[in-house]
Formats: structure tokens, sequence, C-alpha cells
């Protein structure tokens, strides 16, 4: 019945049930989360999607948001019920305004980000989130997960680049919250309580997004650095020498840097000798190319830096982006690796570092750590790849006992246990265990009070 | 050998998506990435390692351009070269006036080889190193893939329509560069600081003493017409029908 009707609302074209289709939709990219749905519909439309929420709340039945699926803790994946429809935002991606003197646009949810960014580019205009899945993550997902990336440390988290949004609630009705404004103190600021909160209080349909001026004068370059503290030191210095115009500042190991040499296709290593750390550094600096050689000299003579490669074209800096971004894909290419995003106050990720690594060693002492991220913010992916020596079961043996390590180092430093990836169903439990009661009944209490049919993306977060 | 002179020109960043200025007067550069010309990069990067294998003693890097063709130069020094020519002019040099300016450095350097980018990005003529061969007198290798010297003679592979052709020239001479002949090197921050304290010296165009011909007019720039969206036809006959819709058959 309801089947029927859900595919009557979006007709033949917006609905699949074909499971040789709905297979990608089904498994989470890493593999580690697969689903069930009797359908995924694809609604084209925001009346369409209250419809079809309205339809669904009439029969308790519960609806999994879904964007490009590049979520890393399960929370685009339905259970194994069988019975939670799964909601696809893919053919909501219409832009329907760009405004370049307001400095923002209105997005549907379905819009791919490297999308939003080109349409920015357009009017010339920066959308500033900017992560490696920005191929086919979506904007919707972004606010979702409240995503971060890699231009945080100038340009904030999803959660800064919103203005406004558009949301079906679990009722079936529209919150109309589109609006561009900077300034806006009038009752309790709602659209917040949607961003960060993977699907579980209402399916954002659009998005008034903030737009930047195009950065001028971006130059690129990777530094060869001898621990993370130095890392920290250096960015530290080079916030203050350049005025706070550094645009992303990621931390890369020697061995994650190996690992993506050893399995990526066309890459090239930066420099003749290895390095143990090496940071990729994109500011604007006044002062053209020579001001930044020279803003990056001065650290090297005072001992911050080892050595230095400064991308002379945007090729060039695009090949060094590309090695950054291949992290992931190579280490998928080394075994099973433990994933941990995790972030700490900037100024103790030299110190988290070198306490996580030995705690794991104590776990395992063949564990291969794997750490980068976009440490000028504080986040840190410490992941661990599975010893050489050791079997994927034997290695699933210890995956408990290493990240409880990881975890309570991050909580000794004041860290938190989810940086940018969310919590989804891969930590709620962690949540649970991390958070006080105070903080966890105020958040069941949001939930109640939007979704009391528990209908929105259940079994997640909470 | 004992020099070589490589040109490098400076262009709007091969990734950048250029745009035509409103008034139609030219290309916005305002606030746009500026990059040495990618075959150029290619050319020094080669000039560099023939040195590096000992064929060549010194390398010189050349550019014909306003004054901000400096930062280019710098980086050519940073990459290895041993010293540069800025050739400043104010206004665009065309290529045949580009090429008799090189003849006039080259009579004053005697460089046993030119070698240049087989084009420039910015307006894609791949005239200046055939009309500078032809100036000089001296043979041209074009769209090299593959050097290798012996003596006073240069075997180059060069990639022509139907594949890769191999010729063999006397030196002195001009050889292009195509995009296969290397992967340029990063840049060292290091070497950025020590090509400060290397020899650029400066000429302004009218010192060469090069007559312009002006044969070039530049009238007016527009963007290429937007590709049109496609449209699916299911057979045939509808296929037709939309062609004669269009007036196209
Ligand atoms: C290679 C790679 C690199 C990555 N790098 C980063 C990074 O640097 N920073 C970072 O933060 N993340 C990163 N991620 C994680 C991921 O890309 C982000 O979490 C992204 O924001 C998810 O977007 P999506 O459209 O794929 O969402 P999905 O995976 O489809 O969904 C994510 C969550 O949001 C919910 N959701 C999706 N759309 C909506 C909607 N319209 N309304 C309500 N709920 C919705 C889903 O139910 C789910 O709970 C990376 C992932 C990969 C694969």
């Amino acid at each position: 019945m309801l089947i029927e009707k859900l595919k009557s609302i979006v007709g033949v074209e917006g609905w699949v049930d074909e499971p040789a289709v709905l297979e990608s939709h089904l498994t989470e990219w890493r593999g580690a989360y697969r689903g069930k749905t009797p359908l995924m519909v694809v609604p084209r439309t925001t009346s369409e999607v209250s419809e079809l929420v309205r339809a669904c709340a009439a029969e308790r039945t519960a609806i999994v948001p879904q964007g490009g699926n590049t979520g890393l803790c399960g929370g685009a994946i339905p259970d194994s019920s069988n019975t939670q429809i799964l909601l696809s935002l893919a053919r909501l991606n219409r832009i329907r305004s760009v405004s370049p003197d307001d400095y923002s646009l209105v997005a549907e949810a379905g819009c791919v980000l490297a999308d939003v960014q080109s349409q920015a580019r357009e009017i010339n205009r920066l959308f500033a989130l900017s992560l490696a899945a920005e191929g086919s993550c979506q904007i919707g997902g972004n606010i979702s997960t409240n995503a971060g990336g890699t231009n945080v440390l100038r340009f904030g988290t999803a959660r800064e680049q919103v203005l406004g949004l558009e949301v079906v609630l679990a009722d079936g009705s529209i919150w109309d919250g589109i609006r561009s404004l900077r300034k806006d103190t009038a009752g309790y600021d709602l659209k917040q309580l949607f961003i960060g909160a993977e699907g579980t209080l209402g399916i954002i349909t659009a998005a008034s997004l903030r737009l930047f001026p195009l950065p001028r004068d971006l130059h690129t370059a990777i530094i060869a650095v001898a621990s993370p503290g130095d890392a920290v030191a250096l960015l530290s210095d080079l916030r203050s020498q350049l005025s706070d115009q550094i645009q992303a500042f990621e931390l890369i190991s020697d061995r994650a840097l190996r690992f993506v040499m050893r399995h990526i296709a066309g890459v090239r290593a930066p420099f003749a000798e290895n390095h143990p750390w090496y940071v990729l550094i994109e500011g604007s600096v006044p002062g053209g190319q020579k001001g930044f050689d020279t803003v990056l000299m001065n650290t090297m003579d005072r001992g911050l830096a080892l050595n230095a490669i400064v991308a002379g074209s945007l090729r060039e800096a695009d090949e060094f982006w590309r090695l950054r971004h291949s992290i992931s894909e190579a280490q998928k290419s080394e075994g099973a690796s433990l994933k941990h995003d995790v972030s700490v106050p900037v100024g103790r990720i030299g110190d988290f570092i070198r306490s996580a690594e030995s705690a794991v060693q104590k776990v395992l002492a063949d564990a291969r750590v794997v750490a980068f991220g976009h440490v000028g913010d504080g986040n840190v992916h410490f992941n661990i790849s599975q010893p050489k020596s050791q079997s994927l079961e034997q290695f699933g043996g210890y995956a408990a006992a290493l990240s409880d390590a990881v975890y309570s180092v991050t909580l000794a430093f004041n860290g938190s246990i989810s940086a940018e990836h969310g919590i989804g169903k891969a930590k709620r439990e962690l949540l649970r265990k991390v958070r006080g009661e105070t903080e966890l009944s105020l958040m069941r209490a949001v939930k109640q009070a939007l979704d009391p049919a528990n209908i929105m993306n259940p079994g997640k977060v909470l | 050998m004992e020099k070589i002179l490589v040109g490098l020109k400076r262009v709007v960043d091969y990734n950048v998506r250029v745009r035509v200025k409103s008034d139609g007067s030219g290309v916005d550069t305002d606030g746009v990435k500026m990059s040495i010309n990618p075959f150029d990069e290619i050319a020094l990067e080669e000039a560099l390692r023939i040195r590096e294998r000992g064929e060549a003693k010194e390398v010189i890097v050349v550019s014909i351009g306003t004054s901000e063709a400096q930062q280019q130069l710098r980086t050519g020094l940073a990459m290895g070269a041993d010293r540069a020519i800025l050739v400043e002019s104010t206004t665009a040099v065309d290529p045949l006036t580009s090429a008799k300016m090189f003849l006039k450095l080259i009579e004053k350097e005697n460089p046993d080889l030119v070698i240049l980018g087989k084009q420039a990005i910015d307006n894609d003529n791949i005239q200046t190193g055939q009309m500078l061969a032809a100036l000089w007198g001296r043979p041209q290798a074009t769209f090299a893939s593959e050097l290798v010297f012996d003596g006073n003679r240069a075997k180059v592979t060069r990639e022509v329509d139907i594949g890769l052709e191999t010729i063999e020239i006397d030196l002195p001479a001009v050889i292009t560069a195509d995009l296969r002949l290397n992967e340029p090197r990063y840049v060292k921050l290091p070497d950025i600081m020590k090509a400060k304290k290397k020899p650029l010296e400066q000429i302004s165009a009218a010192d060469l003493a090069v007559a312009t011909v002006n044969a070039l007019v530049e009238s007016a720039y527009e963007p290429p017409q937007q590709r049109q969206k496609g449209i699916m036809v299911s057979d045939v006959p509808e296929l037709v029908a939309a062609l004669k819709d269009k007036g196209l058959v």
C-alpha cells in the first residue's frame, strides 16, 4: 500500500527497487555497513519530499535520507530490517539563485559539492567548503554531517557556510528558512539544529549558502618538518606573520606519503630525500610569490622547516593536493585500516600524536599508524593500518582495544571522538560514553520535539 | 656545448579558466595566476638536464615581456638556469618580432643551441621557433620529444601527426619542446633564495633596435560560443528531421 503510494508521488522515474541498482546505495564507501530497503525514492522537488514524508509518517515508516553516500559513519545506510525507505536527494539538484552582491547562492540539497563550488567561481566567488569527496558528496549531506575538510582553518566548517535552510519536517510540513542574512536574532536560530543532525531531525531540501571573494594570489607549498610539534609551531608562526591568510594546513606523515607513492598511479615524490613529516600549505599572501617565498624562508632559517617546495603553477599545486587527497585511497591497498577522526586543541597536536602512538604500540607493537589531517584546525585522522605480519582476522581481534587506546588519549587531551565525520551508526555507543547525562538528555529532548514518532533516520546518532 | 639559450614566456596559468574583458579589449589578467608557459618550462628542464650531464656549460633564460616577467625568470633561475635576460616591452610582441629579438640576443651570446617551447599557450601561434631558425639561417627541430647529442650533431625525435619521426641536425640549431620531452622539476625554496643572487640583465626592447612590423593587428576578443546542449533522438528519421529543422541538411 505505502510502497504504491510512494511510487505514485514520485512517478515512474522517481523510484528504484532493483537490487542491482540499489547495491551502491546500500553499501557504505568502505563496505563497513550494508543495509536493506524495500524502495528507494528519488524526488525532484521539495513538495514531493514533503508528500513522501507525510505518507511515511502516516504509517510510522522510517526514512533514511541519502546524499552522495560518501559519509564514513554509516549514517546514510538503512538498517537490515528491509522496512526503512531510502530517500535519495540526487535529483533535487538545481541551483535556485545566485547573488554576487549578497555573496550568497541558494542550492538544492542534491547539488554535488564540486558543482556548487564551480557555480560560485562562475560569478567570481568562492564557496569555501572543500574535501576529497567533493566530486560526489552533496551539499545536503555536507550540511547534515557539518563537514569540515581542508579550508576550515580560514573559512570554518559547513555550519559557517549556511545562511538559511529549507527543511521537510518529520510530519511532512515544509519549513522555509531560506534567508541570506548575516544578522538575524529573531528567535531561536533553528537552522543550527539541522546542521550536523545527520538526517535525524528532518530532511534538508535546500540551503542558502555563504560565498567569499575568490582569494587572490593563492600559493601552495609542501614543507618538510621534523615532528608534528614543529608543524604546529610553524603554523602558529605563519598565522601571525601572514595575519591569518593561511587557508589550508594539512599534515602528512612519511608513512602516509609512502603509501601514496606505492599505490597511486601518476604521482611523484615531492623531495628526493625522505623526511619524517610534511605539511601542505595554501595561503594568499600580500606581496605575491615573493612575499610567500620570503615568509617561508624565514621559517626555514629559524629551523622550523627542514625543506620546502613551492608550486610554480596551478598544475603543480594540483599535484600537491593529489598527494594529500589520495591517502585514504592508498591506505585501502595496504589492508584493513581502523580510522579515528579525532580533534584536539591545536597547540597539543604534537603531544597527542606522540601519546596516542605509544598507547597504540602498547596494544599492538606492529600496528602501522598513519596519521594525517587538517591539523590547522586540530583535526587528526589517526588511522591504523593492518600490520603486514597479521591476517585480517588477527588484526580484527585487536580493533576494539586499539580504538579504546586512541579515544582515551583523545579524551585525556580534551579532544573530541568525532571531529568531522559525525556519529552515524559507527559511534553511537561511544557518544553515550563521552557525553554526560545532562547533555544526552538535552539531545533526546530535541529529537523528541522534532521527531516524536522517531521516523527520521532512526538508529543513528542517539 | 658552451651555451644554451632558453625562452620563458609569462602566460596566464594553464589551469585558469580564461575570461574575456567585458569591453572585448583583451583577456582579463587582473588577479589571475601567471606562470611560465608550460612548454617553455619543459624546454628549460631539458637544457638543465643537458648541462647536468656535462654536455653544456651554461643555461641562459630569456623572456620578452613586461617587467613582471622577472618573476618567471627568477623561477627559471631557481630551477637551475645560470643567468637571465629580460627584454622589457610594455606592448604585446608578435612572433616575428620575438624571433627578431631572439636573433639579436643570439648575435650577442653565440649560443650552440636555442630551446623554445613548441608554442605559447596564450596565443597558440606555433611560429617563433620556426621563424627564428629561418632568420638565423640554422636548422630547426620542432615538437621534440627526445634529444640525444653527439658532438656537433643532435638526434631529435619529433612528434608528428602520424607518430614519431627522428631527424639529425647540425648545431647550432633551434629546437622546440613538446609535452613528452620531460617532466619539469619542482622548485625548492632554498634554490629560490639562491636564485635571487643570480644575474638578471634587463634590456629595453628599444635597445635591441628591432624594427617592429606590426603585421598582426588585434581588433577584438570574444569568448567562444557556448556549446549547445545535445539532444537525444531515437532513430535516423528523427535525426534527419532535427537536422532539417535546423537548416543543416
Ligand atoms: C575520500 C573521502 C574523503 C572525505 N573527506 C572528508 C573531509 O575532509 N571532511 C569531512 O568532513 N568529511 C569527509 N568525508 C566524509 C563525507 O564526504 C562527508 O561526511 C560528506 O559531508 C557526506 O556527504 P554525502 O552527500 O555523501 O552524505 P551521505 O553520506 O549520503 O549522508 C551523510 C549523512 O547525512 C544524512 N543526509 C544526507 N543528505 C541529507 C539531507 N539532504 N537531509 C538530511 N540528512 C541528510 C544521511 O542520512 C547521513 O546520515 C570524506 C569521505 C570520503 C569518501
